[in-house]
């Protein structure tokens, strides 16, 4: 493993961040003393109710807020440096660019900021469009995108400069379950590519299908990091998913569990939950 | 892409951006009242003389200029920073390598070449509107003329009105307003790095801009007229350090009653106007790295 590979994509340690309220009405905590540590190819889930302090510590990584103590690092980088921005990719909560913008003029205006023109900026805006399924609707006005798709073109922006280290703050508010689940396969693309994402969400059964590992933050205040098993698991208790049981069998397997002196035994049909279910009936 | 090319590029992009932005958002629909106003006005006056008339039309089509880019500059302006921090577009930019004294000066510069085209459009309309009145003028001397030949007075008096028309002057005097609306611009840019009110930007800058009028009046009651005591001393000595001088503008007015001043002083003024915005964008772009997002 090089010493590249070992670097963590994201360390942050420390990280304090207070806003001085106007008119003398004190300070609020918006972060207290955070530890978190982010491996290479990870997706690393940010959890948390509003006002939690999730937002904040990705401006903190972005350099737009200056942490109040501790010290943030993006590949080894001091977070917010040109260099540590040359390695990230960011794509904010309900992103808004200029309606009257196409796909490819949204791409051309952030190849430009990136330092990418030319025949360089065609051909990575195509591979993107093709990456985040817009190529159809490349030359359309923004005005006509849907939400998910204007979330898409956000994360075609994000991903132009190649960074190595995405940052997504609510990838899938307010997009349709549809929407959302090509935001998520997407997400899990880009790991599979060797990229790092940290992103926000409030909702829990997507943050449990694609993260490897969560933080949960509360008041500003870490209550626990760790990978979803570690977090998730039930001590001394195992599930069996079995199919094509009928009653007969169910009764005989219950009464083997009970002979065995085993204590509390739970026997039910598995469901699907109602996303795949919707996702299942409306995509054919 | 990096170094000073690297720079470069990203400063053009996002004026390129912010002037596009502003063009689609029909500012220069504003432009179509200026020309049909100024228009309508140059034939409203026909009972003075040609010299009044030209006058008259030269200051209404001057202030019209002034005052359309005003507005713009500093409403324009006012917006500028607010509106991408509302709309979390900065957020997309500055988390891309674009540093934020670049930002600014992007920003700044797409609005300065709207201005610029804008006071180029209505200094065209001007032009033409005083080459018509030139045309009427000519004509009314040429009827009065007999046998179609005109006298050696009517002659002199066809050269006084394409004088009148086409005035060095007027240039000048557009010069010295473009670069007014470039100070105002960055005057009002720089405040919107450390405020998110428009309402609060424009009425800033508008104080701004009197009390840099007012200055020069002050400075020659209290020290030249030697009325100011110690207090009426330090405040207008702290004034004229953070306040332009906009009385120097007042040249503009001297310019088109007809006074003729030298290019020399033009320039003078010019290079003032641009020193000063520059330090003023200097001072906005510190403010601005230090602003929490």
């Amino acid at each position: 493993m090089s010493k590249e590979q070992k670097t963590p994509a994201v360390e942050v340690r420390g990280m304090s961040k207070r806003f001085k309220l106007n008119w003398r009405r004190g300070v609020l905590l918006a972060l207290e003393n955070l530890d978190m540590t982010v491996q290479q190819g990870e997706i690393f889930g940010l959890l948390g109710p509003n006002g939690s302090g999730k937002s904040t510590t990705m401006k903190c990584l972005l350099g737009l807020v200056k942490p109040t103590e501790g010290s943030a690092k993006i590949l080894g980088y001091d977070s917010g440096s040109i260099e540590a921005r040359n390695q990230v990719g960011f794509l904010p909560e309900n992103p808004y660019f200029p309606s009257f913008l196409n796909g490819y003029e949204v791409l051309s205006y952030y190849g430009g900021l990136s330092g990418i023109t030319g025949k360089k900026l065609k051909e990575r805006s195509d591979e993107l469009l093709e990456l985040v399924s817009l190529k159809h609707a490349a030359y359309r006005p923004l005005r006509t995108y849907s939400k998910g798709m204007l979330q898409r073109i956000g994360l075609a922006q994000a991903l132009l400069h190649d960074p190595k280290v995405l940052f997504l703050d609510e990838p899938t508010a307010g997009v349709d379950p549809i929407g959302s689940r090509q935001m998520r396969d997407l997400m899990l693309k880009l790991r599979d590519e060797g990229k790092t994402v940290v992103f926000s969400s409030h909702l829990l059964e997507q943050v449990e299908e694609v993260s490897d590992r969560v933080i949960i933050l509360h008041q500003g205040l870490k209550l626990c990091e760790g990978t979803l098993d570690e977090l998730l698991e039930v001590p001394d208790a195992i599930e069996i998913q079995v199919d094509d049981v009928d009653q007969a069998s169910e009764d005989e397997i219950r009464q083997v569990l009970e002979k065995a002196g085993i204590g509390q035994v739970e026997i039910r049909r598995p469901r699907l939950s109602l996303e795949k279910f919707f996702i299942k009936k409306v995509v054919r | 892409m990096d170094g000073f090319s690297g720079i470069l590029l990203r400063i053009t992009t996002i004026a390129k951006n912010t002037l596009i932005e502003s063009l689609r958002q029909r500012v220069l629909l504003v432009l179509l009242l200026f020309g049909v106003g100024l228009t309508v006005a140059s034939f409203y006056f026909t009972q003075f003389t040609f010299e009044d008339e030209f006058r008259f039309l030269k200051d209404i089509g001057s202030a019209s200029i002034s005052i359309t880019g005003l507005l713009v500059a500093m409403i324009g302006a006012a917006q500028l920073i607010p509106a991408e921090i509302e709309r979390r577009t900065i957020y997309t930019v500055l988390s891309k390598p674009v540093g934020r004294f670049e930002f600014l000066l992007g920003k700044y510069l797409g609005l300065f070449s709207l201005l610029t085209i804008m006071l180029v459009l209505m200094s065209m309309m001007f032009a033409c509107v005083l080459l018509v009145k030139e045309t009427v003028e000519v004509r009314e001397v040429m009827v009065q003329a007999s046998s179609g030949v005109p006298s050696e007075q009517q002659l002199e008096m066809i050269n006084d009105i394409k004088a009148q028309s086409r005035d060095e002057g007027v240039f000048q005097a557009l010069i010295l307003i473009w670069m007014r609306l470039a100070l105002v611009a960055g005057i009002a840019v720089t405040l919107s790095t450390m405020a998110t009110s428009t309402v609060f930007i424009v009425f800033t800058t508008l104080v701004i801009y009197f009390i840099g009028h007012l200055q020069a009046t002050a400075r020659e009651v209290w020290l030249e007229q030697g009325t100011g005591g110690v207090f009426e001393t330090s405040l207008l000595a702290v004034v004229s350090l953070l306040i332009p001088d906009f009385q120097s503008y007042s040249i503009i007015d001297e310019i088109l009653a007809g006074n003729s001043v030298s290019w020399n002083y033009v320039f003078e003024i010019a290079g003032y106007s641009v020193c000063y915005a520059a330090i003023i964008l200097a001072i906005g772009g510190l403010i601005f790295k230090e602003r929490e997002l």
